[in-house]
């Protein structure tokens, strides 16, 4: 169960579950869990883990896709930002939300049903583009869908903006941000815990479906060989079809996170947050989920840690360090494989 | 052999590019060549040019600066145009994505120098966009004024202005009715530190020309004054999450009673104020210009964005005169002229000083047409020439304005707004007092 077992082989499977990267890598995370709860504080602590969970749920989608096809989907961060814009039409044009919401049952009816429509919504919306846009490239030179995706992720934003304006738009924050329950005698927002839970929750629910099911065992063989898996009965194109479903619904899930805890969103938001999100892929081992998701949360902890103290300005620079010490000492990322090629 | 011949192509056209630039800023108003272009025949048209973000959250900037040259502009046509001539406002937009954009800024600086019909042109509204504007201006000969750029370094040779004009370092082209941030940040913390009583500061910027700059002349002001910084953060534009900056430990330990944001509301200003009042910080929110923009139903103005409520105690500056003797016959001709809009019927902040910038470049153009100039190269120079002059006094809404040997305003005023929740129409901000720095 080391690392160097993994060298052996000629093409590891390092899709999903980080299982062969041994207890290093969660004993550092733990250990650094620890000392950044004392160094921060609790509440700093929380504001961390809020925005970290907000860029991890980005993240799975990108290591997702890339895990699947070995495509760097530079749309991912724009299907994110559409997945605010069709939250903000479920909870204003559908259920008419225009702010908190008045009482604990309306809160949960319109949670559940935002997140329900959105993340289908948004879902589909990412089957297609893969449908259209990446599937006939699939044979393509690797630049050939990359390009593509650049394409696509410019058709998103502008088409958001013929819509809504380039304008930034409020959001109804159905969890009054006011609301808040004390911990241990810190005030914690009920809308940090509800983001944390909820974002650790999907990420739990995705480990165990592709870990667990059928159809993650047809996710992770075609990962591991797309050939090998369509000569064992593998349905490659719908195993591709539900790998980008998954991923974009977790974009769409972290587009309505975003907006009920900043309760303003704009067409910009996927260029800045996909960049976050790609950076925290690559750390935690671009394919890897477990990776990504943590590589999310470590992001939001430099950028909470730069604000601390007074060095905000130099968040983005640490973030992008961080990442060139990675890959220099551990190229594949902290829970990446050794891969002998394609990398 | 193919490239020889497009190197040698390339080669003569930029000789004679250089020959037509360099005639078109040498030539004096009586010395129109036969190569430079001849007047519109029968005296046609003249354009204004106005550079400024139009669209998006930029929009509230722009839009009631803009119409505020168009006034003037419509007023002279209506009287018969200057000269002979009707003058043609000619907007360009550099907004991208709803926010301002140097690029695209420094383009359409470009368009304006290569229309040779634009005889002047207003604006910009943002001091990064001068930054990359004045040398382009500078190199050409053409007139810039701008209503609402604050930073030092555009204008006064001590802060680098020297390198902004680097072709004709002696040539102003650029000039402004804005009072600068050697006077916006500094007034603002005598008002905090005296007229709100605050001595604890949380201070963050946008980490721009503008932002930081404004930020620092407030700090030391203010520090100088005896106030207390608690915590100094820049959070770049584009930041969405404040909330690291308001919970940091050195706020939590010594808690502030006021902030100051160096910056505009598309960096992020609305979002800030937002987490400040969601983390239960309901203390002053000061800051300059860049925050005061147009009320709760104008799309991405600070009020909109932070929310009507979260937006009340807050406080803000103009780097210019808000209550001029000719304020409510001014208001009044705005409404009246722009009632059929769908949006900003109303004037902002910057509109008069515009309107102020287009009266100084149509009365040079005047001067210019009067004096003699007959071709276009020559009445640009003779623009430009008079209304850098600092002999000449300009007659406009806001008052008699000259300009200094930089080109800054011999008139400076800071003003004094705060946001009135209860205004009619909705929350917006409201004037409450001025302070003049003029001789």
């Amino acid at each position: 169960m080391t690392s160097s077992t993994v060298t052996a082989e000629a093409r590891p499977n390092r899709f999903l579950v980080a299982r062969r990267s041994g207890v290093g890598p969660y004993l550092f995370i733990l250990a650094l869990t620890v000392v950044m709860y004392f160094v921060l504080g609790p509440k700093q602590f929380v504001n961390a883990l809020t925005i970290g969970a907000i860029y991890a749920l980005v993240a799975l989608g990108y290591t997702m896709v890339y895990g699947i096809i070995e495509l760097i989907n530079f749309a991912h961060g724009d299907v994110f930002m559409v997945g605010s814009f069709v939250s903000l039409f479920v909870l204003t044009n559908i259920l008419g939300a225009t702010g908190p919401a008045p009482d604990l049952a309306t809160i949960v009816y319109q949670l559940v049903v935002t997140f329900a429509l959105t993340m289908s919504v948004v879902g589909v919306l990412g089957v297609t583009i893969e449908r259209f846009a990446y599937r006939p490239l699939r044979n393509a030179p690797r630049l050939a869908p990359l390009i593509t995706a650049i394409g696509i992720s410019f058709i998103l934003q502008n088409v958001v903006q013929l819509i809504y304006g380039p304008s930034p738009i409020n959001t109804p924050q159905v969890i009054p941000p006011s609301a808040r329950v004390d911990m241990a005698g810190v005030s914690i927002g009920w809308i940090n815990i509800f983001i944390i839970v909820t974002a650790i929750s999907l990420m739990i629910g995705l480990q165990l479906f592709v870990s667990r099911t059928k159809v993650g065992r047809a996710m992770r063989s075609t990962a591991s060989d797309r050939e090998a898996a369509s000569l064992m009965g593998v349905d490659i194109n719908r195993t591709i079809a539900i790998t980008f479903l998954i991923g974009s619904a977790l974009a769409g899930a972290a587009g309505v996170v975003q907006g009920l805890y900043f309760g303003n969103i704009t067409s910009a938001l996927g260029f800045q947050s996909g960049l976050k999100a790609f950076t925290a892929a690559v750390l935690g081992g671009i394919g890897n989920i477990t990776g990504a998701a943590i590589g999310g949360f470590m992001i939001g902890f430099v950028e909470v840690t730069a604000a601390n103290f007074g060095f905000f300005v130099w968040a983005q620079a640490a973030v992008f360090m961080i990442l060139i010490v990675t890959l220099v000492f551990r190229p594949s990322g902290l829970f990446g494989q050794q891969l002998g090629e394609r990398a | 052999m193919r490239l020889h011949k497009i190197s040698a192509l390339a080669g003569v056209s930029i000789l004679a590019f250089a020959a037509c630039s360099s005639s078109g800023a040498s030539t004096a108003p009586s010395a129109g060549g036969g190569e430079s272009a001849a007047p519109p025949a029968s005296l046609g048209e003249l354009k204004l040019g106005v550079t400024l973000p139009l669209s998006g959250g930029a929009a509230a900037d722009g839009q009631p600066t803009l119409k505020g040259a168009q006034l003037e502009v419509d007023r002279i046509n209506a009287a018969g145009g200057i000269g002979g001539y009707t003058i043609k406002l000619f907007p360009l937009d550099h907004a991208v994505a709803g926010k301002y954009n140097e690029q695209q800024a420094a383009q359409d600086m470009q368009t304006f120098v290569a229309d040779e019909a634009v005889i002047g042109v207003v604006g910009p509204y943002n001091s990064a966009v001068g930054k990359v504007q004045i040398p382009i201006s500078n190199s050409a000969g053409l007139t810039q004024c701008s209503p609402a750029n604050t930073n030092t370094g555009l204008t006064k040779p001590e802060e680098g202005a020297l390198d902004l004009r680097k072709d004709f370092p002696d040539r102003i082209n650029y000039i402004r009715v804005a009072a600068t941030d050697s006077l916006q940040g500094p007034a603002m913390a005598i008002y905090d530190y005296d007229t709100l009583g605050l001595k604890n500061l949380l201070i963050v910027d946008d980490v721009t020309t503008f932002g930081k700059g404004v930020a620092d002349t407030f700090q030391s002001k203010f520090e100088e004054l005896g106030g207390n910084v608690v915590l100094r953060q820049g959070a770049p534009a584009d930041t969405t999450d404040f909330n690291g900056i308001i919970n940091s430990q050195a706020v939590e330990a010594s808690p502030p009673d006021g902030v100051y944001y160096g910056g505009v509301v598309t960096s992020g200003a609305g979002l800030f104020l937002k987490q400040l009042r969601q983390a239960g910080l309901d203390i002053p929110f000061t800051g300059p210009d860049g925050i005061v923009n147009g009320s709760v139903n104008d799309d991405g103005s600070l009020i909109k964005i932070a929310g009507a409520d979260a937006a009340a105690n807050s406080y803000g500056t103009i780097a210019a005169i808000g209550d001029f003797p000719a304020k409510a016959e001014f208001d009044a001709a705005f409404e009246e002229h722009f009632s059929a809009d769908s949006d900003f019927k109303t004037p902002g902040a910057y509109s008069g000083p515009a309107n102020a910038c287009a009266v100084v470049l149509l009365e040079a153009l005047k001067a210019a047409v009067d004096g003699g100039a007959a071709d276009m190269a020559g009445i640009r120079e003779a623009v430009r020439a008079y209304a850098s002059d600092p002999a000449n006094s300009f007659d406009t809404v806001l008052g008699p304005i000259s300009f200094d040997e930089n080109g800054d305003t011999t008139v400076p005023f800071i003003s004094f707004y705060d946001v009135d929740t209860a205004a009619a129409g909705g929350a917006d901000w409201v004037f409450k007092e001025q302070q003049s720095f003029g001789e």
